[in-house]
């Protein structure tokens, strides 16, 4: 059975007069331990679609399904228990709660789970770890580089141990060194961790180091590998 | 998530400590007209005020004005349901409302000491015997004007000195004054042998106080004077209906505190919230409940409020406890007392206050559109 299975997922938006429809009955299974990209023009629902993966956005037609829980059918409550224990988000601006330090920031998933304090310093420790970052674990947001800021990101959604892990344009707000470092580090995820990741992306190059690129045209996914872009 | 919420509140200090102090003097302000209003209320209700009857002379209601013979006790000590008759002589610096009024109560010394609801804090019942020109001070006269055991005080025409402190379960007591009767009564300008201001009556076991009332009126109608006799309580809120009014429309202000703080508290929450509204998309997107995202908003309003609303009780209470503040009419006075039931319900308006200023931007938070804040910029 896939991971993440969505199911005839139609989603419609309304500009003024105009209904654009971004994702027009798309059917996409994920395996676990896949590294999947998503590409696309810009405006094809490439965010969308990870939006309604994460539970965050509802479709208007289909189903989604994660680890034979179907999202699309959870309350907002639910859902954000359901995140909180089952998938990691990877924001293109890190996002990071700029009154907390590193440790605070990637500890924050931790806290809503049932974890014991030891348990909690841990994760928290290994995932800090994981991207490297163990002695900026004091430092707050503003102290900290575009790169390692992101690098926190990737820690906090990570810390919580998630069945999947949604990045969306996790390099686009990063120079190209950075960028780099933090296309290793998400290749690193995926082989030594086996964490499923699903990836939106615009760069073909970033896009390359997924296992299975796939691209979003017309409101349809095609299968990047045996059609590249 | 408690110290999210702390240090949220300590990123925009300028914004938290203005907030607070506004929440502060606001209560000040509350439990300031929350004690002269329990002041009132145990001025016209309790045992001291249920169960004694001040007979005064009809239609008089300035202490300078009321003259009853001193005799009268005995014709009144005849009456059924009567315990004690105490005649006082009432001197006071100021018969309008004044919030410095010294009131000189001149009655047997004996009388005083068994009748009265006082206890020495300092000095002794024998020097007050001793010496013609020997007060008690109550505790409040002595706290506001600086009175000590030995120190000569005199007003107006009338010059004591200060033998004891007392204090009282009945904090009105405490703005008085206790002189021996003989005294008071021949201070210059006073003239007053043979004549005393008022008698205080106190009842015996379960005798009706109207009743009883009645009856001393009916008996001395004959009399040189005629009286006019009320409980305790009925003829201080009587003597005072020009201050009660006063007090009555002092207690809105007391609410428009707790209403200030509810717009202060609820903006400072509201801007917050609005300031970080793609701060809760995030918690959100990460695995915050909605109801914990208000829990979160609910816990920063309350902490505000609490904290200004706790520190300006403190600062009344501790107000109110050194400055023996008292405000009176006519020989009557209403003490301002620091009291456990202004604390408790200082702290209970503020917490509640606090939960209702936050409620609008608790469901802010809670319902944030995650997709369009976490597009924008």
């Amino acid at each position: 059975m896939a991971l993440v299975a969505l199911n005839a997922v139609t989603k419609t938006f309304t500009k003024g007069e105009e209904t654009i429809t971004p994702l027009d009955h798309v059917d996409l299974d994920i395996q676990a331990g896949d590294f999947v990209s998503l590409m696309g023009p810009s405006g094809t629902g490439k965010s969308t679609l990870l939006n309604l993966v994460s539970g965050i956005d509802q479709p208007d037609a289909g189903t989604i399904a994660v680890d034979g829980v179907e999202v699309t059918s959870l309350s907002r409550s639910q859902l954000a228990d359901w995140r909180a224990a089952n998938l990691g988000y990877i924001f293109q601006t890190h996002n990071l709660i700029p009154v907390l330090t590193t440790y605070e920031n990637v500890e924050l998933p931790t806290l809503l789970l049932r974890l014991s304090a030891s348990e909690r310093r841990q994760r928290v420790e290994l995932a800090l770890e994981a991207v490297g970052l163990t002695d900026r674990a004091s430092h707050y947001p503003r102290q900290l580089s575009g790169g390692q800021e992101q690098r926190v990101g990737i820690a906090r959604a990570i810390v919580a141990h998630p069945k999947v892990v949604v990045a969306d344009e996790p390099t686009g707000s990063l120079d190209k060194k950075t960028s780099d470092q933090i296309q290793i580090l998400l290749q690193r995820l995926n082989r030594e961790l086996d964490i499923t990741l699903l990836m939106v992306t615009h760069d073909t190059e970033v896009a390359g180091i997924a296992t299975r690129r796939l691209v979003l045209e017309d409101g349809k996914i095609v299968d990047g590998l045996a059609n590249p872009v | 998530m408690f110290r999210y919420v702390l240090k949220t509140l300590w990123r925009h200090r300028t914004r938290t400590l203005l907030t607070v102090t506004g929440a502060a003097v606001a209560m000040f302000v509350f439990c300031f007209v929350g004690s002269v209003q329990q002041g009132l209320d145990r001025l016209t209700t309790g045992e001291d005020a249920d169960r004694s009857l001040i007979v005064f002379q009809e239609n008089r209601f300035c202490p300078a004005s009321s003259r009853l013979p001193v005799d009268y006790a005995n014709r009144i000590m005849e009456i059924e349901g009567v315990a004690e008759v105490v005649p006082i002589q009432v001197w006071t610096n100021n018969c309008r409302a004044s919030l410095d009024i010294v009131v000189f109560n001149g009655a047997d010394p004996n009388q005083i000491q068994t009748n009265r609801p006082i206890t020495l804090v300092d000095g002794t019942w024998s020097d007050f015997e001793a010496r013609r020109d020997a007060a008690l001070v109550g505790r409040n006269v002595a706290q506001r004007r600086g009175i000590k055991i030995g120190d000569q005080f005199s007003i107006g025409e009338i010059s004591v000195k200060v033998v004891g402190i007392f204090q009282s379960d009945v904090p009105s007591e405490e703005n008085l004054i206790y002189t021996s009767l003989e005294f008071l009564q021949f201070t210059r300008g006073l003239d007053a042998t043979g004549l005393v201001t008022k008698h205080e009556v106190l009842l015996a076991g379960d005798a009706d106080p109207d009743r009883v009332a009645s009856e001393i009126d009916e008996a001395l109608r004959a009399g040189p004077v005629a009286t006019t006799t009320r409980r305790k309580g009925a003829f201080q809120a009587s003597t005072l209906s020009d201050l009660v009014d006063l007090i009555g429309f002092a207690h809105w202000l007391g609410y428009a505190c707790v209403g200030l703080v509810l717009a202060l508290v609820a903006t400072t929450t509201v801007m917050s919230v609005q300031d970080r509204i793609k701060e809760y998309a995030v918690l959100q997107t990460i695995g915050v409940r909605p109801l914990r995202a208000m829990r979160l908003v609910l816990t920063e309003s309350t902490l505000l409020c609490l904290l200004g609303g706790l520190i300006g009780t403190g600062l009344a209470l501790l107000a109110l406890g050194l400055g023996g503040f008292a405000i009176g009419a006519e020989g009557v006075t209403i003490a301002f007392r620091p009291s456990v039931g202004l604390l408790v319900s200082g702290a209970i308006v503020s917490l509640i206050v606090g939960i209702v200023s936050g409620i609008a931007p608790a469901i802010q938070a809670a319902t944030v559109p995650i997709v369009r804040e976490l597009n924008q910029p």
